[in-house]
């Protein structure tokens, strides 16, 4: 029996730029709609926000005052509400890049990633097709956040909205980077856990995310209510100026110049991802 | 492709991990439309072999062409020759069947129209039509092997490589791939390149190669290989020790394989219809039981290396991935 259908045709060749940017929409696709698929994802970063937004925002937003010992030396003009908003949705979008990166373990180990290996598609297609999908979910785990703008006192107009999805891009794809980066280096599979709490919650935690440095104290003064170490950790954290940026663009506070949470991003995205590439393309 | 030019050469093929070689010097050719088995225990250097041939793995030294693209420097001109069947599942569990074959056909560079058509054949041709639209986690291993298969001819592969395509399916869905494979050749004029340490299944094949130890041992066609190397082996439990050690001892040059240290184990002896009468007369009541193999490529194999095709343990990359099946992350 012989049917039709199973004889040889060649396929038309295509233009090999054409066959990249297809293979890029499609691992690309694959990510997102993992992504959408994957209900424990998508709870944790629901949950996240909430628990951060309106437990210990609203919690601690009494006690926000600027004032150190009795004496206030500072005033932050913002509730401590309108103060953390920004950096839950870096929270947000760090706990999603890191994780869809991580898959680049189980990527490699199992399936997908000797799949894609043995087609056309070049290592930096794959990396980039990869990078952008978990970025692009990260972006939208991080717009799940601005739902909550009100509960927080932020109200936003289009265009910074639009301003900080601009930023929130950098940042994703930066951290989405950053974990491959790590993933590529992990021989065996230890779980998310162990990411979470040697990735992610120290440099969150050490960004001023979650208290300001007094932008009104020289550094000298900044050392006298601050432990030095602490000064020092939070100064060279990048996220601390990615954190920045985004808060000039929604609460519109800023203790540094914005420029500079602009090209730590782009710096981090493009020396991240130049190191992910390397590691790739020894696989 | 000129006619001349076999669908897959191999030249001195080198390939060491560390201390060990698991490939030592391995050439030989594969004709356009042959199906053509690679027989050999785990750690054989199979998967090597054809990890190099699929361009992932670089060799240390020799050569390797796909329809006469070199592997090493012309990677994508073989590629896009090659469908290629992985040892473990790589499919995505999360995507449904038409995804997968959807996916595969992106990044192979199919255009769209002719995608959505040959995904239709290729489902049709492996009896998965109806599951389009599930989960790749749903379907059997079965189903998941047959979706592989379809998968590495979205793109109009002239060469499949199969890593154990059959590896822990029942007989029945084991015997079904291979008629698929059968059918592949026949309809689509393609040359089917496929490892397994299943003896039975390479009957069918044109060729036999076994490999042990990164080195061919033989490579003829089945009949040939039987008519050369085939032996008729008998094989002896003994009712008690002294007798196993005196049968050791005393046909020591008969000794067919390695045998095992346990009292149970059977003596594997090269026999013949004399050496049978002779031997029960001898010891037929202190016999426990005793089998005669015809010969077999199964004979073969135990003539060539010593020893019978067994499976091994576990490594570690087969325990994570248990571990992600018992659902251990959710990254997965």
């Amino acid at each position: 029996m012989t049917i039709a259908g199973t004889a040889r045709k060649p396929i038309p060749r295509r233009s090999p730029l054409l066959v990249q940017l297809g293979g890029l929409y499609g691992i690309w696709l694959r990510e997102v709609k993992r992504a959408i698929r994957d209900r424990g994802q998508l709870v944790g970063g629901i949950s996240r926000p909430i628990l951060w937004v309106l437990i210990l925002g609203i919690g601690l937003n009494p006690y926000f005052r600027g004032e150190v010992y009795g004496e206030v030396t500072f005033v932050v003009p913002f509730t401590y509400l309108q103060f953390i908003f920004p950096a839950v949705v870096a929270l947000n979008i760090m706990y999603t890049s890191v994780q869809s990166a991580v898959s680049v373990i189980w990527d490699r180990e199992f399936g997908f990633l000797r799949e894609v290996l043995v087609s056309p598609m070049s290592r930096g297609t794959i990396l980039l097709g990869k990078v952008l999908g978990g970025a692009t979910v990260a972006v939208v785990h991080g717009s799940l956040v601005l739902i909550l703008a009100r509960f927080a006192d932020v109200s936003l107009t289009p265009m910074e909205v639009l301003k900080a999805l601009g930023l929130m891009a950098m940042l994703a794809f930066a951290l989405t980077s950053l974990g491959v980066v790590i993933a590529n280096r992990i021989k065996s599979f230890a779980g998310f856990g162990v990411f979470s709490n040697a990735v992610i919650l120290p440099l969150y935690f050490t960004s001023s995310s979650i208290f300001p440095l007094d932008p009104a104290l020289t550094g000298a003064q900044t050392r006298v209510v601050y432990p030095e170490w602490l000064v020092i950790l939070v100064k060279y954290n990048p996220l601390t100026y990615a954190i920045d940026a985004l808060r000039g663009v929604l609460i519109n506070y800023n203790q540094f110049d914005p420029r500079i949470g602009i090209l730590v991003m782009l710096a981090a995205g493009v020396v991240l991802f130049a190191i992910a590439l390397y590691d790739f393309r020894r696989v | 492709m000129t006619t001349s030019e076999p669908a897959i050469r191999v030249d001195a093929l080198s390939k060491r991990y560390g201390r060990t070689l698991a490939l030592d010097e391995v050439g030989f050719a594969v004709q356009e439309r042959e199906m053509f088995a690679l027989l050999g225990p785990n750690g054989a250097g199979k998967t090597t072999l054809l990890h190099i041939l699929c361009t992932i793995l670089r060799p240390d030294s020799g050569a390797a062409f796909i329809g006469g693209s070199d592997v090493v420097r012309e990677p994508l001109a073989a590629r896009r020759r090659l469908g290629i069947v992985f040892q473990e599942p790589s499919l995505d569990d999360r995507l449904t069947v038409h995804e997968n074959l959807d996916l595969h056909g992106l990044v192979f560079g199919v255009p769209r129209k002719i995608r959505r058509q040959r995904i239709e054949e290729m489902l049709d041709l492996v009896e998965l039509t109806g599951w389009a639209d599930k989960p790749a986690r749903t379907l059997s291993s079965g189903m998941k092997r047959r979706l592989e298969i379809a998968r590495a001819l979205i793109h109009d592969s002239e060469i499949m490589l199969l890593d154990e395509p059959t590896v822990g399916l029942d007989a029945q869905t084991r015997e079904r791939i291979w008629s698929y494979l059968e059918r592949l050749r026949r309809e689509r004029e393609i040359t089917v390149m496929v490892t397994t340490h299943y003896i039975e299944e390479v009957e069918g094949c044109d060729r036999v190669c076994i490999i042990d130890h990164g080195k061919i041992l033989a490579l003829d066609t089945p009949e040939a290989l039987k008519r050369e190397h085939g032996r008729q082996v008998l094989r002896l439990v003994l009712r008690n020790e002294s007798d196993r050690q005196e049968i050791l001892t005393r046909f020591a040059g008969r000794l067919a394989g390695e045998t095992g240290a346990a009292a149970e184990a059977p003596i594997l002896l090269n026999s013949d219809d004399a050496f049978v009468d002779a031997l029960l007369a001898e010891y037929g009541n202190r016999l426990r039981s005793m089998a005669i193999d015809a010969p077999s490529l199964e004979t073969v194999f135990l003539s060539l290396t010593g020893r019978e095709l067994r499976d091994q343990a576990a490594g570690a990359r087969e325990r994570t991935l248990a571990f992600g099946r018992r659902g251990g992350e959710h990254t997965r």
